[in-house]
């Protein structure tokens, strides 16, 4: 029998290199055997990303996109059999993805992720930061509550700012020149179908090129430059079982916080689902107070602080798009915060810091007091970036060790 | 799709603001009190562009209302910024978002201001003034949308 | 020649971050103008509502008065008839037969309201707004504090107003019950910069006249002033039930879900433990 057996797995390995490719990625794949809890928000990211696939697979059996779709979501939420269940799941999700990925990239600045020979992974990671802010938006606007009409209003009309094309893109992209159910149902054709393609593909592209020159770690040494007589680096362990098991207590960790968030405090305050989406899309009211999810409020307070249309949109644009440029901006002989020097420190701890002022701002009301402050934040927002040429060169740096 | 919407204006007290759709739009119309008509020139220094010289005004220097009335304003409520419907604040007092606020409107999307006549004020994200929409009075019926009397 | 940055960073590092120290802590003070108010509008801070969505005699009450007084114009258009019975352990004979009256309504229909849209549009100048969702829009503390800030004002048109709501388009249907509420002035103590009571060199304290306080005319209305907030309260309760009507079902579920995980996280952390022996 398990002679049988055997001769049907070799057959279909002489044809395509299942054995191979799964010891080569997975259970073979060597990692830093010493990483810290930084390193496990990229197994948590693609936790979430299936989780999101899963319960949008059930959404989509559930919702009905057209100027009914409100109607649908409170549907799915009453009389479908733990419609809510799968519901609250997509939303605690769409928080948790950016929350993960957010700290990510964190971790990638902390201990210089993107230096060579990491640059590629980097850069499509920030291209799956962008297809998530564009997904997220999408899928903001499916519920057509009050938040996601006038959100939809406010971004489609960023595009209206761009000179020449601006308002042809707007009819373009709402296909009426209103938001209307045609706008809801090219949407929701992007978010389930477009978006998600192609954020698999980068996903994807992301994994194949971390294991083509393998994970970083805290300490940033190059494991590869010590390795056993077959190749493989001395100060690692094997994927599996190693950081399988490490993964699997993260992802617990995980795990339990995602689900007291989504069975006990699905709406997150107000930050995870707003208040102002209880109510059914209306053209001609805006909502008193508005702000966009928690995860996009750092962009909108940038776009707020800038007293011009054009400007508004070119700066939020510009904010998203310096990080592709990281691994070039950052000129020391090091790659991790501990071996950095005190410049860069600061600079870090204060374009932290600002991050997260920008994302309180951009969630409250407008005064003067913080506009001005706005302002500030954004300065130093970009001066984190554009100085860092500077600072990363200037400062006297720490000898990395050898080994891990 | 496009067809007119007709007001009757007689039931809006001074210095109240109502607001009707129009091809999916909000519409404001205002009456404005007597002070307010005797302020709208008052506080020019903040305005970005007083005379409306950036945009397609229609009814250009009949009336300080920018309507073709002399005591309504009438106006597309759409903030030229990025498409919110911004809020009717009448009064003169501080507000948060201006310590000397004498009335008009404020955009809860990204803080643009307008005056009570929709006129932009300088500083804000908002680049132009908010439109004013053909209209036409026939004693206190209004019609917006409709430029010439049909008859 | 070499340049010592370290002087001219301290030096940086301290100004800036007292400038922005002191902006940080700015933002968080919100200048609020009285014309603003808090987030119940002129009453200020809305009243705390704690529901008891497990309270079926409360929730039974104000599906009643629901049904009895807002149903009228208001719907609930996304709940049915007979899962606000089943959840409320109403057996559904009662329930059709004592407060939905209507025969041609059947259990599994949706409620919708009994009044057209462009009617009551008409009648009110907007249309009276669906209320299935209205404590997870404004929040049951909202609701709750809305319900019993009416007063009487002969300037509008239904000759009240609301200080959660100021101009509000509704008439108060529960007077009657309530009695007519009026704003009325009153002395008060008046308050020392230090919080305390001022008081003067005699010791009595010092009083003045304020306005705005909410006071019902006795005997004008059926219910005391108790029996009027136990019925709010429970109109807020059913509202609240309506608006996530899982809630206790979710919750249930939901501690048996983290208990999973929270054992999931133990095991394999206890597992983890046990493998990296192999490589310290």
């Amino acid at each position: 029998m398990s002679d049988n057996l055997t001769k049907v797995f070799n057959w279909i390995n002489h044809r395509l290199p299942v054995q191979n490719t799964f010891e080569r990625h997975l259970s073979k794949h060597p990692v830093p055997k010493k990483v810290n809890f930084w390193y496990l928000f990229g197994a948590l990211a693609a936790v979430v990303l299936v989780i999101q696939i899963v319960s949008g697979i059930w959404l989509i059996m559930l919702y009905s996109p057209g100027e009914g779709a409100f109607a649908s979501i409170e549907y799915m939420m009453r009389d479908v059999d733990y419609g809510w269940l799968i519901r609250y799941m997509h939303t605690t999700g769409a928080s948790m993805f950016f929350a993960v990925v957010y700290l990510h990239m964190f971790r990638g600045l902390l201990y210089g992720s993107y230096q060579k020979p990491r640059e590629l992974v980097w850069i499509f990671g920030c291209t799956i930061y962008l297809a998530m802010m564009a997904e997220g938006f999408l899928g903001y606007v499916l519920p057509y509550g009050q938040m996601s009409y006038w959100g939809a209003q406010v971004i489609i009309s960023l595009f209206g700012a761009l000179p020449y094309i601006g308002e042809s893109l707007e009819l373009w992209m709402r296909g009426d020149y209103y938001i209307s159910g045609i706008t809801i149902n090219r949407f929701f054709a992007l978010h389930v179908v477009a978006l998600p393609l192609v954020l698999i593909a980068l996903v994807f592209l992301h994994l194949v090129a971390l294991h083509e020159v393998g994970a970083g770690n805290p300490e940033g040494i190059d494991i590869e430059a010590h390795t056993d007589e077959d190749g493989v680096p001395l100060d690692s362990v094997p994927f599996f079982p190693y950081k399988v098991l490490n993964a699997l207590v993260g992802i617990g960790v995980f795990l339990t916080v995602f689900t007291i968030i989504m069975f006990f405090f699905p709406e997150g305050g107000g930050y995870f689902i707003e208040y102002a989406n209880y109510e059914e899309a209306n053209p001609l009211v805006t909502p008193d107070h508005i702000a966009p999810v928690w995860y996009y409020s750092p962009y909108y307070s940038m776009l707020r602080a800038v007293p011009d249309k054009l400007g508004g949109f070119a700066v939020m644009g510009a904010a998203v798009a310096i990080f592709f440029v990281v691994p070039w901006l950052d000129k020391s002989k090091v790659a991790s915060i501990r071996y950095k020097g005190v410049l860069s420190k600061i600079a870090l701890v204060l374009f932290g810091i600002s991050f997260l002022t920008l994302g309180y701002l951009g969630t409250v009301s407008v005064t003067e007091h913080r506009k001005t402050m706005s302002i500030i934040c954004t300065f130093i927002y970009f001066g984190y970036f554009l100085l860092m040429p500077i600072y990363t060169s200037i400062e006297k740096t720490k000898p990395v060790p050898d080994r891990l | 799709m496009g067809a007119p919407v007709i007001v009757d204006v007689s039931k809006l007290e001074p210095g109240q603001q109502i607001q009707v759709g129009w091809r999916k739009q909000p519409i404001f119309v205002i009456r404005h009190t007597k002070e307010a008509i005797n302020n709208i020139e008052s506080s020019l220094s903040k305005l970005a562009d007083p005379k409306s010289e950036s945009i397609d005004e229609p009814y250009r220097d009949i009336n300080l209302t920018r309507s073709k009335s002399s005591e309504f304003t009438i106006l597309v409520g759409v903030c030229t910024h990025l498409g919110c419907s911004p809020k009717f604040f009448p009064e003169v007092e501080p507000k948060s978002w201006d310590a000397s606020w004498t009335g008009g409107y404020f955009c809860p999307c990204h803080g643009s201001m307008f005056d009570l006549v929709g006129r932009v004020f300088k500083g804000v994200p908002a680049p132009t003034n908010m439109k004013v929409p053909p209209h036409n009075f026939k004693g206190n019926i209004l019609t917006i949308g409709e430029d010439e009397e049909m008859s | 020649m070499t340049i010592d940055f370290k002087p001219l960073c301290y030096s940086l590092v301290k100004y800036s971050s007292t400038l922005f120290l002191y902006f940080f802590i700015s933002i968080f003070i919100n200048k609020t103008y009285a014309a603003e108010g808090g987030p119940c509008k002129d009453y200020g801070e809305c009243e705390e509502f704690k529901h008891s969505l497990t309270d079926m005699p409360s929730l039974q009450s104000g599906a009643s008065t629901f049904i009895t007084y807002c149903y009228g114009c208001h719907s609930l258009q996304y709940s049915r008839w007979n899962r606000v019975s089943s959840d409320l352990e109403i057996p559904e004979e009662i329930f059709f037969n004592s407060l939905v009256f209507d025969p041609s309504i059947k259990p599994g229909d949706l409620m919708v309201g009994s009044m057209s849209k462009q009617d009551s549009a008409e009648w009110f100048g907007v249309a009276p707004p669906d209320l299935t969702l209205v404590t997870r829009l404004h929040g049951s503390d909202w609701v709750y504090t809305y319900l019993k800030t009416f007063y009487e004002d002969s300037s509008k048109q239904y000759g009240v107003n609301n200080l959660v709501y100021p101009g509000v388009a509704m008439p108060n249907v529960l007077a009657a019950l309530q009695g007519n509420q009026q704003l009325v002035c009153k002395n008060v103590p008046v308050i020392a910069s230090n919080g305390g009571e001022k008081r003067d060199d005699l010791g009595k304290t010092i009083t003045e006249e304020k306005c705005g306080y909410l006071s019902v005319k006795e005997g004008t209305g059926t219910l005391n002033e108790q029996e009027f907030d136990k019925l709010i309260y429970d109109l807020t309760n059913f509202l609240t039930y309506v608006g996530d009507p899982d809630k206790i079902e979710r919750e249930r579920l939901g501690w048996y879900v983290v208990f999973f995980f929270i054992i999931f996280t133990a095991l394999s952390s206890l597992l983890y433990r046990e493998y990296q022996k192999d490589y310290h």
